[in-house]
């Protein structure tokens, strides 16, 4: 069908190859329409594909190991993860939010390869709808910030108390019994029982913030 | 159809008051009216097989999510259709708009009349069959010209003018494609020319194997009318990757259905066409259907004529899924220089040969030396 | 073409094509001025999907930029991802081991596959042939899923990193990519059969829109689209970085072998040769990966000397450069991306003139071009 001057020839040959190259790729179709194996797709909502090991799904922060150490924060590119804590009574960092705004996620995963206590990691989710653009922010700790808030400054109060209080026992010992230090031990020993409720509230939290995604799924 | 009022006016005495007129427009409306239930469930059928044949041949599965293998997706669609919003363009041609696809509709339905679906099947057995036919289906041009011009859209408006080129150009070999039928059977009357190939040849009376021209004139009629329904590789006015969606492409709801069902009323008769002419229309090869009694032979051709119709719809769309597309120059070369011709020298082929054989097809001297 | 006359008055048609136009590979938009069917001006319009990458860049540091470069060219991550590595480690002077070395040519080539198969398959779905495209996003899957079993994801996949990838190969994966290779050659023959060589295709293609060799190194094409004018550069010969001097492989030109030399039709068999040479290298570096880690010491925020480097890779689409100015803080100080999608627009308007309408759409798939690569 190219230029004007052809022969008869070419004109011949133009009309064969049309024809040739036409039934070639008419088999080619055929062949996969006839063949039913050929079909390769997947049904998805009741055939479902095990994601891979190292899939990039969801994010998820198990905040009983989290140590509010913000790499996490410092390495999102996007600014994704948001994290507020305060200190506790045993100078560790108690988390009291950890938010991560899963529409502006990129699933990158940067943040999980810098995890120290390996806490944040990725799920195998991929499937969440929501109505609203503010819903779309996973928050891993349930208990309310100020709760936790007033929790904790009241434990480092008590502490804070416990701590004046034995010091000045301890003083007061010393001053009146100088050659009795077990009862300095006390005052050691009182601060290690108070990270037992805060086990308690993140044990559940995870669970209960991971429930969320998969319910909509 | 006078002939038919006149006959059920006989048969069932409780008719007999009623005018001749009124009995035959009757008549006429309820054939009218499977007409257009079959135009109608063709259209829907049609696309579901469309779409299934591409989940076929694209590895795919195709519609499966409404009734059983997916079935009723053509009902799904058809009420989403109705179900749409009617937009009409604000600077829009209003009445052109509107009437285009009624237009473009009207043309492919009309030719259905002269379908010969079986025997004595017809809704109306014209002498001038094939050319009929040709005359009503041109009428979609204009349809398609108001759509393209009254959408106030370029690409609509260049979609239209290529419909245009497109048809017009093709309605010729389209037409000489289908003369050498024609001439073998001696007349323009579908049903003359389905006759004509019947005959204990079984497949060899068909007009496909008459003679080595006939058996060309087919795929050219083939190719041709592939190009004058505008299925791929000739769907420039509706060249989806290039004009967006065409002539068509500011129609919405019932209106884009209209178009949607005449395309598929063209594919039908254009394939109805082909198996008339080509492949014995009605005829059950090795066996005369018409010898049988009372309904039966009416159904049985009726049965054959369907399944050669839908044969060659299939091929159609494994065309479409197959090919690319071709641009709008190397469309109007393709036509005038390649298939004009050919379809030319082809009717020349046949006159020569039907002179020179007397009328007789490769089979009959064939036969006639044994 | 209709001359005006004083009888007949026509006029030329403004027509938009895109941003939202099913072949414009994006949200391109081509101001067509056009005589009918003929097009007498074809303006490129580009800038609806700037998302401003390069000033990105300067606000985070250079291992966060890593995930950034995913979306330079999402048909092409793992390219994007490994030029941005070897950039900043040309700009900081990091060793890379070797293993991750290989690991990225794999990867890369992979992807190169990948890309384009796409490009292949849009291409025949703009020339209005669906079912290769079908195909193709069938033997691309293959692929998604080995990218997913190597770094997670399927589209963004954020692999390398700044001496090294972030995770050594898991098991079973060179096996898999035997698997994909001795699975997708022969399917390459079926493309040409089903579609390249196709009577109709070859005259959609040839002689349309030619470009000529000098026009080519002139308008500063790069990658298949250079090559396609015959002529024979290519970065990973011409430039070689990383292992590619270890392996083997032809650079495809084209060939004019159904038209003119430099027409759609070559810069389209190009890629399709391409792929068999990806297939070519991937083979050998299947075959010689060594044993060793896959990551550099690298700390975790380091300030490379202050200093400027510019890096360039052979990605599927052409140059992918990378200019990068330190000012020896933790990010760069001014960071400039070249990419080849971009560059190639500067032809277009030139070869346009007197096309068709659907030349427009054959010119843009023939390109391969990708929006984000555009605008960056």
């Amino acid at each position: 069908m190219n230029g004007d001057g052809m022969g008869l020839r070419e004109y011949i040959n133009d009309i064969v190859e049309a024809v040739v190259t036409t039934a070639k790729g008419m088999r080619i179709t055929a062949r996969y329409g006839v063949d039913a194996k050929e079909e390769v797709t997947q049904q998805y909502p009741e055939v479902r594909r095990e994601p891979e090991e190292r899939f990039r799904g969801f994010l998820r922060n198990d905040i009983a190991r989290c140590t509010s150490c913000t790499m996490c924060v410092k390495v999102c590119p996007v600014d994704c993860i948001s994290l507020e804590s305060v200190r506790g009574a045993d100078k560790k960092m108690v988390l009291v939010s950890y938010d991560i705004n899963i529409g502006r996620c990129m699933y990158c995963g940067l943040c999980v390869e810098v995890c120290p206590p390996k806490s944040l990691t990725h799920t195998a989710g991929y499937e969440m709808a929501m109505f609203e653009r503010g819903e779309m922010v996973l928050h891993f700790v349930q208990e309310e910030g100020g709760e936790i808030k007033a929790r904790v400054a009241k434990q480092v109060a008590e502490a804070a108390a416990k701590a004046a209080e034995a010091a000045k026992a301890a003083e007061a010992a010393k001053a009146a019994e100088a050659a009795k230090p077990a009862e300095a031990a006390k005052p050691v020993g009182l601060p290690a029982a108070n990270p037992a409720p805060k086990e308690d509230l993140s044990a559940e939290a995870p669970g209960g913030s991971k429930a969320d995604p998969e319910k909509k799924a | 159809m006078e002939a038919l009022a006149l006959k059920l006016m006989s048969a069932v005495p409780a008719l007999a008051g009623v005018p001749l007129w009124a009995m035959t427009l009757l008549v006429m409306v309820v054939v009218a009216v499977i007409l257009l239930v079959f135009a109608l469930t063709f259209g829907g059928l049609g696309s579901y097989v469309l779409r299934k044949v591409a989940g076929d041949i694209q590895v795919r599965i195709g519609p499966n999510r409404v009734g059983p293998y997916g079935l009723l997706q053509f009902l799904a669609d058809g009420v989403k259709l109705i179900m749409k919003e009617d937009i009409i363009p604000a600077k829009a041609d209003r009445f052109l708009f509107a009437l285009a696809p009624y237009l473009v509709f009207v043309g492919s339905f009309a030719a259905f009349v002269v379908v010969p679906f079986g025997v004595g099947l017809i809704a109306s057995d014209l002498n001038i069959g094939v050319y009929y036919v040709m005359a009503v289906t041109s009428l979609v041009v204009i349809g398609v010209l108001m759509a393209g011009w009254a959408s106030n859209n370029k690409w609509a408006l260049l979609g239209g003018m290529r419909a245009v080129a497109q048809i017009v150009s093709y309605e010729i070999p389209v037409g000489m494609a289908l003369l050498p039928a024609v001439l073998i059977a001696g007349s323009l009357s579908l049903q003359d020319i389905v006759r004509s190939q019947g005959g204990l040849l079984g497949i060899f009376g068909w007009n496909l194997f008459h003679n080595p021209f006939t058996f060309f004139s087919f795929f050219l009629y083939f190719t041709a009318a592939q190009a004058e329904t505008n299925q791929t590789p000739f769907d420039l006015p509706e060249a989806e990757s290039e004009l967006v969606s065409g002539y068509n492409v500011e129609y919405s709801g019932i209106r884009y259905a209209f178009f949607f069902l005449a395309e598929f009323g063209d594919m039908f008769v254009v394939a109805a066409l082909a198996s008339a002419c080509f492949l014995g229309g009605w005829h059950v090869p090795f066996f005369r259907a018409e010898t049988l009694p009372g309904a039966w032979g009416n159904l049985l051709s009726l049965g054959a004529f369907l399944v050669k119709a839908f044969g060659i719809v299939l091929v159609m769309m494994w065309v479409r899924w197959t090919l690319p597309r071709l641009r709008v120059d190397q469309l109007m070369r393709m036509s005038w220089k390649y298939l004009v011709p050919l379809t030319f020298v082809n009717l020349l082929g046949v006159s020569l040969w039907l002179l020179v054989f007397r009328g007789k097809g490769i089979p009959q001297l064939i036969a006639s030396i044994f | 073409m209709t001359r005006p006359t004083e009888a007949l008055h026509t006029q030329e048609m403004l027509i938009n094509m895109g941003p939202q136009h099913p072949s414009t590979h994006g949200v391109l938009r081509v101001l067509l001025r056009t005589d009918g069917e003929v097009v007498v001006n074809a303006r490129p319009d580009i800038g609806y999907l700037h998302r401003g990458l390069e000033k990105i860049g300067e606000r985070v540091t250079y291992a966060q930029f890593m995930p950034f470069t995913d979306r330079l060219d999402y048909l092409a991550g793992m390219n994007c991802n490994c030029a941005w590595a070897w950039a900043v480690e040309k700009l900081a002077g990091i060793e890379v081991p070797e293993r991750a070395e290989y690991i990225r040519v794999i990867v890369s080539e992979l992807n190169r596959i990948s890309s384009h198969l796409i490009a292949f398959g849009s291409f025949t779905a703009d020339m209005g042939a669906f079912t290769p495209f079908l195909y193709s996003i069938r033997e691309r899957e293959v692929v998604n899923d080995l990218f997913e079993m190597v770094c997670g994801n399927r589209l963004t996949y954020n692999y390398a990193r700044v001496g090294g990838v972030s995770a050594d190969l898991p098991q079973g994966f060179l096996e898999k990519t035997k698997e994909f290779l001795d699975y997708f050659e022969p399917k390459i023959d079926e493309y040409n059969n089903l579609i390249s060589y196709n009577k109709i295709f070859v005259h959609r293609l040839a002689n349309v829109a030619v470009i000529s060799a000098k026009d080519a190194v002139g308008y500063g094409l790069t990658g298949p689209n250079l090559r396609g004018s015959g002529v024979k550069f290519d970065l990973r010969k011409d430039e070689p970085y990383s292992v590619y001097p270890k392996l083997e492989f032809d650079v495809c030109v084209g060939t004019g072998e159904r038209g003119a030399l430099g027409d759609c039709f070559d810069r389209y068999m190009v890629r399709i040769n391409e792929m068999r040479q990806s297939i070519r290298i991937l083979r050998q570096a299947v075959a010689q990966i060594p044993e060793g880690p896959v990551m550099a010491k690298v700390p975790r925020l380091f300030k490379p000397a202050a200093g400027e480097v510019y890096f360039r890779s052979e990605c599927p689409r052409g140059e992918t450069g990378f200019y990068i100015i330190s000012d020896g803080t933790t990010n760069p100080s001014r960071l400039k991306i070249r990419t080849g999608s971009f560059v190639t627009m500067n032809i277009f308007e030139t070869v346009t003139k007197g096309l068709m309408i659907a030349d427009i759409v054959a010119v843009i798939g023939s390109f391969d071009i990708i929006l984000p690569e555009i605008d960056r």
